[in-house]
C-alpha cells in the first residue's frame, strides 16, 4: 500500500483540484478498479470523454443525485445486514461494521443531498471510503463463510451461507459516494476522470456492474425460493436489460438524450420499492405471517434488500443527467 | 357440535369436508348415496388410495375414498406432543410373531385420511432403475412388470405434485428434472453425515424430501419445527391429506373418514359389487362399479382375505394363494453415537441428509439389494424408547443418558429386504372391535437381510467414528412394508397385474405398496404415488377403449 494511500483516497487532495484528478500510479494501483482489469479493458484508461465540461450547478445536481443512490443503497444495506446478522447473532464481533459504516454512509450521503455548494466534504469521502473497504471486506468474509462450509461452494452452501453479493451493495454506495464527491469537486471546464475513465462513463459502468450484480443475487435468491412467484422474474429479467442500456452508456460516452435508458431506470428505481411491497407479502406467507413477525421478518424474504436496485438506478439517471446536460453546451 | 375432535363423529358429512389449511373451516364436498353405483369406491386414502382418488376423480370418474382414519385439519388437530400424536398410527390390535416380529403401529402405519404420509418422514426418493428388472439386471428375487422409464415419467408428475425440494442436481442414478422445489438448509445432524460421509469418500446428497422450502398455495414454507414425524402443524409437509385430497375434492370425489371397510362383496358374475363398511355407528353398504384396496400391506390382505365367499374360498384376488405372502419390511437398522459439538438433532426434519451410495454401488457387497441411510432426528419420547430397548437403560442411567440429548448423532438405514413366502399376513380366529378378524404378520429375516444389514451397521459405525462419534450403539428397527399382493406378468406368480388390476377378478384393484414385488432400499412413498398416478392414467385409457368391463386374464 503506498504510503499516501489513505490521504489520496480520503480525498485530501482535492483542495489541489488539478492535481488529485490527474490520478498518479501509485493511486491507480490502490483504487482505481481499471488497473485491476485485463490489459485490454485497460484501455479502458484512453478512453476518451464525449462530453462537454459541464457547468458547476450542473455538477453539484448530479452529485446530489448520486449522493442520494448512495444513500439509498447505504440504507438498504443498513436494514439487511441488521436483520441477518441479528439473525447470525452477531456471531462475530466484525458484523458490526457494514451497520455502523452504512450508517455513516447514510449521514454523509443526507449531507450530500443536502449540499448546495460545490465544496467536498472530507468527512463525506471518508465516510463513503470506509463503506467501500468495508464492503470489499464483506464480500471475502461471505466468500470465506461459504468456502468453509462441507460441501464448500455447492448451491445448499450458496443458498443458506453467507450472501455472497450483499457486501457488494456497501462496495456500491461507497464507490458511487466517493464519484459523488469528484463530481462535485471539479474545478468549472474540467472533465475529470474516475476511476482511469471519462467520470460520466465510468459512473455508468459502475451503475451497470452493480445493476448486473444485484440482478445475480436476485436471481440466485430467487432460484432458491424456486421463482414460486411470478412477479419474481421481474428483477432478474428488467434490471439486467438496464444494466445492459448502461453498459452501452459506457462503451459510447456520447451526450445525447437517452429516453429508452432513462424509462428502464425509472422502472428499475420503481422496482425497487415494488419489491420491497412483494417481500412484505412474501412474509406474511411464511408460518404465523405478520403476527409472528419477529420471526417471519428474519425467516422470509429481506424486506429492504430491493432498494439497492432504487439506489443504483437513482445513480444511473444522474449519469444520463449529466450526458444531456453536457449536450447543451 | 360437542366435541369435534376428528376421531368421535366423521366431519366429512353434510356436503362438506374440513378445510386442512384453514382453522375450523369447511369446503364443499360432492356426496354419494350408497345406493349409487360409483364409479370407483377406494378403500384407504394414503399414498395409493388418496392419490389414485384424485387422479380418478380427476379424469371424470365419480369417486368414493373411504378411511378407518379421522379427517384432520393440521392447524389445529397436531399437537407438539409425542404422546398426543399417537393418534395419527393404526394402534389396532395384532398379532406378531416369526423370528423377528415386527414392531407394528408407528413408522409403518398410518389411521388418517392421508394415511402414513400425515406422518411419514416425507423422503421422497426414486427407485433405481435397475430393480424393476432386479433379477434380469441384478441377479435376485423378481422384475417388476412395469419399466423404470415410465416410472421416472410418473415420478416426476409426483415429484411435481407434491412440490418436492430437493438438490439441484442429484448425484445417483440417470438424469431427472429439476426438483420443484430447492434444498433446504442443512440442519447440524444432515451436516454429521456429509462431513463424515466426505471423510469415508462415499457421495451425499440433500434428502429430497416433501415439505416446502418456499411458499405454495396457503402452504407455508417449513419452519424447521422438528415434529416431522408425529404430523405437520404448518402445512408445511406435503401430505396426501393436503395434496392430492384438496384436488379430488375439487374434482368431485367423495372423501368418507371414519369408515372402517369389513368385507367386499361379490356378485353372481364374478365381479365386485360394492363393500361393507362401518361409519357413524352403523353398518352400510357402498354400491360401486370397481373397487380399489388401498389398505397397505396388512390391511389390503387383511381385507381381501376376509371377504372370502363360495366363489373365492381362499379369499378375493387369491387364486395364486400369493395374498398375504412375500411380506417385505425394509430394515432400519441404525447406529448412534456422542459427539462434542451440539447438534440438537429435533430441529428441522431429521433426515435432511442422505446418502444412496450402498444403492447404486454393487461391488464390496456380500449380498444383494441395498440400503440407503439418512441422518437422524428422534423426539425426546422415542429416544428414551430406544435408549430403554436398545441399551436397556432405566432410571437413573437413563436420566443421566438423556441428558446428552443434545448432542447425540445418528445414522439409519433403509434396506432392501428380501421377499419370502413364508413371511407373511393371514387371519386369526380372534375377533377385533369391529367383529373383524385380527391379521397375524409374520416375519424373519433371511439370510440375505441379514448380511445386508449387518454389513450396513458395520459401515455407518465405521463412518460414526470417523465422523467423532463415540460411545456407539446399534437399534434394530423396521420401518415401512409391502408385498403382499405382488404384482406381475403371470396370474400364477402374481395377485395384479402392472396395472393394479386383480387376474381374478376384473373389477377389483390394488394400489398401494402390497403391490410392490421387490421394496428396494429406499423409503416407498414416492414409488407408490407414482404407481397410483400410473394406475389412475391406465384406468383412464381403458375405459377409453371399454377395457373396463371386459376380463383382462390371458385366455
Amino acid at each position: 500500500m503506498p504510503p499516501d494511500f489513505w490521504r489520496r483516497l480520503t480525498g485530501t487532495r482535492t483542495r489541489e483540484p488539478s492535481r488529485a484528478l490527474t490520478l498518479t500510479a501509485p493511486d491507480r494501483e490502490s483504487i482505481d478498479l481499471a488497473s485491476y482489469l485485463p490489459a485490454r479493458l485497460r484501455k479502458l484508461d484512453t478512453l476518451p470523454e464525449r462530453a462537454a465540461p459541464l457547468d458547476a450547478q450542473t455538477r453539484v445536481e448530479v452529485a446530489r443525485g448520486m449522493n442520494r443512490g448512495a444513500g439509498v443503497l447505504a440504507g438498504s444495506v443498513l436494514f439487511d445486514s441488521a436483520i441477518e446478522h441479528y439473525r447470525g447473532g452477531f456471531h462475530n464481533p466484525a458484523m458490526f461494521f457494514p451497520l455502523v459504516s452504512s450508517t455513516l454512509s447514510i449521514i454523509a450521503s443526507a449531507s450530500g443531498v443536502g449540499d448546495n455548494t460545490p465544496s467536498v466534504r472530507r468527512e463525506r469521502h471518508v465516510a463513503y471510503a470506509a463503506a467501500a473497504a468495508t464492503g470489499f471486506a464483506g464480500l471475502a468474509f461471505h466468500a470465506y463463510n461459504v468456502g468453509k462450509r462441507t460441501g464448500g461452494f455447492s448451491w445448499t452452501n450458496v443458498f443458506y451461507g453467507a450472501p455472497l453479493g450483499a457486501p457488494a451493495a456497501l462496495v456500491l454506495s461507497g464507490l458511487l459516494g466517493v464519484a459523488a464527491e469528484r463530481v462535485r469537486d471539479a474545478a468549472p471546464g474540467q472533465r475529470p476522470r474516475l476511476y482511469g475513465m471519462p467520470e460520466s462513463r465510468a459512473i455508468a459502468a459502475v451503475t451497470s456492474a452493480g445493476l448486473a450484480g444485484t440482478a445475480a443475487e436476485a436471481a440466485l435468491l430467487h432460484f432458491r425460493g424456486a421463482f414460486q412467484d411470478p412477479f419474481m422474474y421481474l428483477p432478474v429479467t428488467i434490471p439486467p436489460v438496464t444494466a445492459a442500456m448502461m453498459a452501452a452508456v459506457a462503451v459510447d460516452g456520447r451526450p445525447r438524450k437517452r429516453p429508452v435508458t432513462r424509462f428502464l431506470l425509472r422502472l428499475t428505481a420503481f422496482l425497487g420499492f415494488a419489491g420491497t411491497g412483494f417481500h412484505i407479502i412474501g412474509v406474511h406467507r411464511n408460518m404465523g405471517g405478520w403476527k409472528n413477525w419477529t420471526q417471519n421478518i428474519q425467516n422470509g424474504p429481506p424486506i429492504p434488500a430491493p432498494p439497492s436496485f432504487t439506489g443504483l438506478a437513482l445513480a444511473g439517471l444522474s449519469v444520463l443527467k449529466m450526458l444531456e446536460r453536457s449536450r447543451r453546451e | 357440535m360437542a366435541t369435534d375432535d376428528g376421531m368421535t363423529a366423521p366431519r366429512a358429512v353434510s356436503g362438506q369436508a374440513p378445510d386442512v389449511f384453514r382453522r375450523g373451516a369447511w369446503v364443499p364436498m360432492r356426496q354419494y348415496p350408497d345406493s349409487e353405483e360409483v364409479d370407483f369406491v377406494i378403500v384407504g386414502t394414503g399414498a395409493g388410495g388418496g392419490t389414485l382418488a384424485c387422479k380418478l376423480a380427476e379424469h371424470g370418474f365419480s369417486v368414493v375414498a373411504m378411511d378407518a382414519g379421522p379427517y384432520w385439519r393440521p392447524l389445529e388437530d397436531f399437537a407438539s406432543d409425542e404422546a398426543e400424536q399417537q393418534k395419527l398410527y393404526w394402534r389396532d390390535e395384532r398379532i406378531v410373531d416369526g423370528d423377528n416380529p415386527i414392531d407394528m403401529g408407528g413408522n409403518n402405519s398410518g389411521k388418517s385420511v392421508g394415511g402414513s404420509t400425515v406422518h411419514f418422514a416425507m423422503v421422497s426418493l426414486r427407485f433405481r432403475p435397475e430393480w424393476f428388472k432386479a433379477r434380469t439386471k441384478l441377479g435376485y428375487a423378481v422384475d417388476w412388470p412395469i419399466d423404470w422409464r415410465e416410472m421416472w415419467h410418473y415420478y416426476t408428475e409426483v415429484e411435481q405434485a407434491l412440490a418436492i425440494s430437493g438438490p439441484v442436481s442429484y448425484p445417483w442414478g440417470p438424469h431427472r428434472p429439476r426438483y420443484p422445489r430447492r434444498p433446504h438448509p442443512m440442519s447440524a445432524a444432515g451436516e454429521f453425515l456429509a462431513s463424515s460421509a466426505e471423510k469415508m469418500g462415499i457421495g451425499w446428497s440433500s434428502t429430497p424430501i416433501a415439505t416446502l422450502s418456499a411458499p405454495r398455495g396457503l402452504a407455508p414454507p417449513c419452519v424447521y419445527r422438528g415434529f416431522c414425524v408425529i404430523g405437520c402443524s404448518t402445512n408445511a409437509k406435503q401430505s396426501v391429506l393436503n395434496t392430492w385430497l384438496p384436488r379430488a375434492l375439487d374434482a368431485n370425489a367423495e372423501i368418507r373418514d371414519l369408515a372402517m371397510v369389513s368385507r367386499i362383496e361379490m356378485g353372481s358374475r364374478g365381479l365386485a359389487t360394492g363393500v361393507h363398511y362401518y361409519r357413524d355407528g352403523r353398518w352400510r353398504f357402498q354400491k360401486a362399479k370397481n373397487v380399489v384396496v388401498a389398505g397397505y400391506a396388512v390391511e389390503t390382505p387383511r381385507l381381501l382375505l376376509n371377504s372370502a365367499c363360495a366363489q373365492f374360498p381362499d379369499g378375493l384376488a387369491n387364486s395364486s394363494g400369493l395374498v398375504g405372502k412375500n411380506l417385505m419390511p425394509q430394515s432400519n437398522h441404525g447406529v448412534y453415537g456422542l459427539v462434542d459439538q451440539e447438534i440438537r438433532w429435533y430441529k428441522a426434519p431429521p433426515s435432511l441428509s442422505i446418502t444412496e451410495h450402498w444403492n447404486y454401488t454393487d461391488t464390496g457387497k456380500d449380498f444383494f439389494g441395498g440400503y440407503a441411510y439418512m441422518s437422524q432426528g428422534p423426539l425426546p419420547t422415542a429416544w428414551a424408547g430406544s435408549l430403554t430397548s436398545s441399551r436397556g437403560l432405566w432410571g437413573e442411567k437413563l436420566v443421566r443418558e438423556m441428558e446428552k440429548y443434545n448432542h447425540q448423532v445418528g445414522l439409519k438405514i433403509v434396506g432392501e429386504v428380501l421377499p419370502q413366502e413364508k413371511n407373511q399376513v393371514t387371519l386369526t380366529d380372534e375377533k377385533d372391535a369391529y367383529g373383524i378378524p385380527i391379521p397375524r404378520i409374520t416375519f424373519s429375516y433371511g439370510e440375505n437381510d441379514k448380511r445386508l444389514y449387518e454389513h450396513a451397521v458395520r459401515f455407518m459405525s465405521q463412518q460414526m467414528e470417523v465422523g467423532g462419534a463415540r460411545d456407539l450403539f446399534v437399534e434394530s428397527d423396521t420401518a415401512h412394508l409391502g408385498g403382499t399382493a405382488k404384482m406381475g406378468d403371470d396370474p400364477r406368480t402374481s395377485v395384479v397385474n402392472a396395472d393394479c388390476r386383480s387376474w381374478d377378478i376384473p373389477n377389483l384393484w390394488v394400489c398401494d405398496g402390497s403391490v410392490f414385488p421387490t421394496v428396494g432400499g429406499v423409503n416407498p412413498s414416492l414409488t407408490i404415488q407414482a404407481i397410483a398416478c400410473r394406475t389412475g392414467d391406465r384406468i383412464a385409457e381403458m375405459a377409453r377403449r371399454g377395457e373396463l368391463t371386459r376380463r383382462t386374464t390371458p385366455a
